[in-house]
């Protein structure tokens, strides 16, 4: 206890700290192909953040022999529209870092080793503040962009002068659906089904927001936010947090709890990730997320027991389950009709399989993507309460939407 | 010609950049101006400092027609303010155009003097300019030719 009574925490010799570890299983299996620069100055003239981070990648690129094609990893700031200006057409991998630049390194080996990419193109850029520069305080276009690696257009009302009128963010998912409808010739009861169900399977989780059950009625008279989405096709804002321990397989064996191995996991993003230039609705990120965790993974859908498609908006649910192909283009409605437990009001895929059944985004709460993964690890280990899938040994999640957050994970029990 | 001056005094609060400056600069001239590559004729939007297809730096803010068909399109029965945008007298139209100097080159914006029942995907529709906030902002309106 120290003077005032408060507990203190023992010191303990670094050296000798039990957290500190020697593993290093990727030692001299990551390298660096090559490094490149614009250089430095203070009169880099017309630029902007993003524009030197590009200059430096076709640099690096052209140094090491590689074009946009072989690249699957970016790692630095604001990496979609990065991807967008370089054209690359696929990754596997993204991560914006913080700074220093290990940051960096350490996130691009990390990636390379463990096979989340093959080539990663890191990059940093440095862009003179207006605040400690007199010249840069000179040139009025670097007041509004310094520390942002993009540029154009922003989310709606966020400044980029055209207030509601846009798609970016999360709004573009209402607009993408109206073209659903239009394509599938589809009614919007294909997504009052995912509402429906969410909410049925959320009756039976106590952590969930919303519990009350709701049916086609509701949904149809439900207030319309931003046609042809309504308040129900909507994830609920919540308070509450996640929290998970990651450690070695071998480690893992030796905590309290059954482990829970990560089989396969991948990120999807193409180069037209802007919301309204996404080429269809048959090539955007979840497209590249499926490929991606085909090739990788050893278990796939007719293999698992229990399946957590994002629905933080409804429609996004729709376009996971054809994707990752439970069913044809368009054929949701009929997929779900045809694989809906009326007694319980939700869908069962095969009579077995029950999807997001802790009641997902749209009614345990808009957690993106920790809820599903929490329930898909307590499926697998056995601790889902009234929820629990007999036996349940192999779990998909296939997070986010479309143009710069889709994700895949395969997870597996320890057999 | 708006010079820089102007331009910045003009969309203050706006996210100016060197790349995205001559978008804005056109909108004052009420003229939709998108990226073009010098080089290889390639389109693209939102504003990028290269060519996403051959990496030329050669990027030219380019007139295009403003003639185009709905591609996506949503209402808003609630959203941010804006100038001239009343949500309580209806939902506000937002509407995503192909345009026709390249496939999948889109812009969007809201549609104007239109009823709602009559704004739907695969309208063709042409460009013009409403003010907002004092200055020239781009919209659609649904083209007399259907």
């Amino acid at each position: 206890m120290d003077r005032a009574g408060r507990p203190t925490v023992p010191r303990v010799p670094i050296g000798a700290s039990p957290v500190i570890g020697d593993s290093n299983p990727g030692k001299d299996r990551v390298a660096f192909a090559s490094a490149a620069t614009t250089g430095f100055s203070r009169s880099q003239g017309e630029v902007t953040p993003a524009s030197l981070a590009v200059d430096a990648c076709i640099a690096a690129m052209k140094d090491a022999g590689v074009g946009a094609g072989d690249v699957n990893g970016l790692v630095g700031a604001n990496p979609q529209y990065i991807q967008s200006a370089l054209g690359i057409a696929h990754l596997t991998y993204w991560n914006g870092p913080g700074i220093p630049f290990v940051s960096a390194i350490a996130n691009a080996m990390n990636a390379v080793y463990t096979g989340a990419a093959d080539v990663v193109l890191a990059y940093h850029s440095l862009y003179r503040n207006p605040m400690f520069s007199r010249s840069a305080a000179n040139d009025p276009f670097r007041a509004m962009d310094f520390g942002f690696a993009g540029s154009g257009m922003s989310a709606q009302g966020g400044g980029d002068g055209f207030g509601p009128d846009t798609i970016a963010g999360a709004v573009g998912y209402t607009a993408w659906a109206s073209r659903y409808l239009y394509e599938y010739n589809a009614s919007r009861e294909t997504f009052g089904y995912i509402a429906i169900n969410d909410r049925s399977n959320a009756a039976r989780n106590p952590a969930a927001a919303l519990r009350d059950p709701i049916t086609m009625d509701d949904y149809l008279d439900a207030r319309m936010i931003r046609s042809p989405l309504c308040l129900l096709d909507m994830d609920v804002p919540v308070d509450g947090a996640d929290a998970f321990i990651v450690t070695t397989a071998e480690r893992a064996r030796d905590m309290a709890l059954p482990p829970v191995l990560i089989h396969a996991c991948t990120q999807g993003m193409i180069a037209q990730n802007e919301e309204d230039q996404t080429p269809s609705l048959r090539n955007h990120g979840q497209h590249v997320v499926v490929e991606s965790l085909k090739k990788k993974s050893d278990i796939w859908i007719d293999d698992i027991d229990v399946y957590f498609p994002y629905d933080g908006f409804s429609f996004i649910t729709v376009s996971w389950i054809e994707n990752s192909g439970w069913c044809g283009l368009g054929d949701a409605r009929a997929f779900i009709e045809d694989n809906w437990d009326t007694a319980t009001g939700r869908m069962m895929i095969d009579g077995r399989v029950p999807v997001n059944p802790h009641g997902g985004a749209l009614s345990e709460g808009g957690t993106q993507g920790s809820g599903h993964t929490r329930e898909a690890i307590h499926q697998l280990q056995g601790r889902a309460a009234d929820r629990q899938v007999p036996g349940a040994s192999k779990a998909l999640i296939t997070a986010g939407g479309f143009f710069f957050n889709a994700q895949g994970c395969v997870l597996r029990r320890d057999d | 010609m708006i010079d820089d001056a102007e331009l910045l005094a003009r969309y203050r609060g706006v996210r100016l950049d060197h790349t995205n400056k001559e978008f804005y600069r056109g909108l004052l001239e009420r003229e939709l101006r998108l990226s073009r590559c010098a080089d290889c004729g390639w389109w693209h939007h939102r504003p990028k400092p290269i060519c996403p297809r051959c990496w030329s730096k050669a990027i030219v803010a380019t007139p295009v027609s403003g003639r185009g068909t709905v591609h996506l399109v949503m209402f808003l029965y609630q959203g941010p303010p804006a100038d001239g945008v009343d949500y309580d007298a209806g939902p506000h139209p937002v509407v995503t155009v192909e345009l026709p100097e390249q496939e999948g080159l889109r812009f969007t914006s809201t549609i104007v003097d239109s009823n709602n029942d009559d704004i739907a995907i695969g309208k063709a529709v042409e460009l013009t300019w409403i003010e907002r906030d004092g200055r020239p902002f781009p919209v659609f309106r649904l083209a007399r030719l259907q």
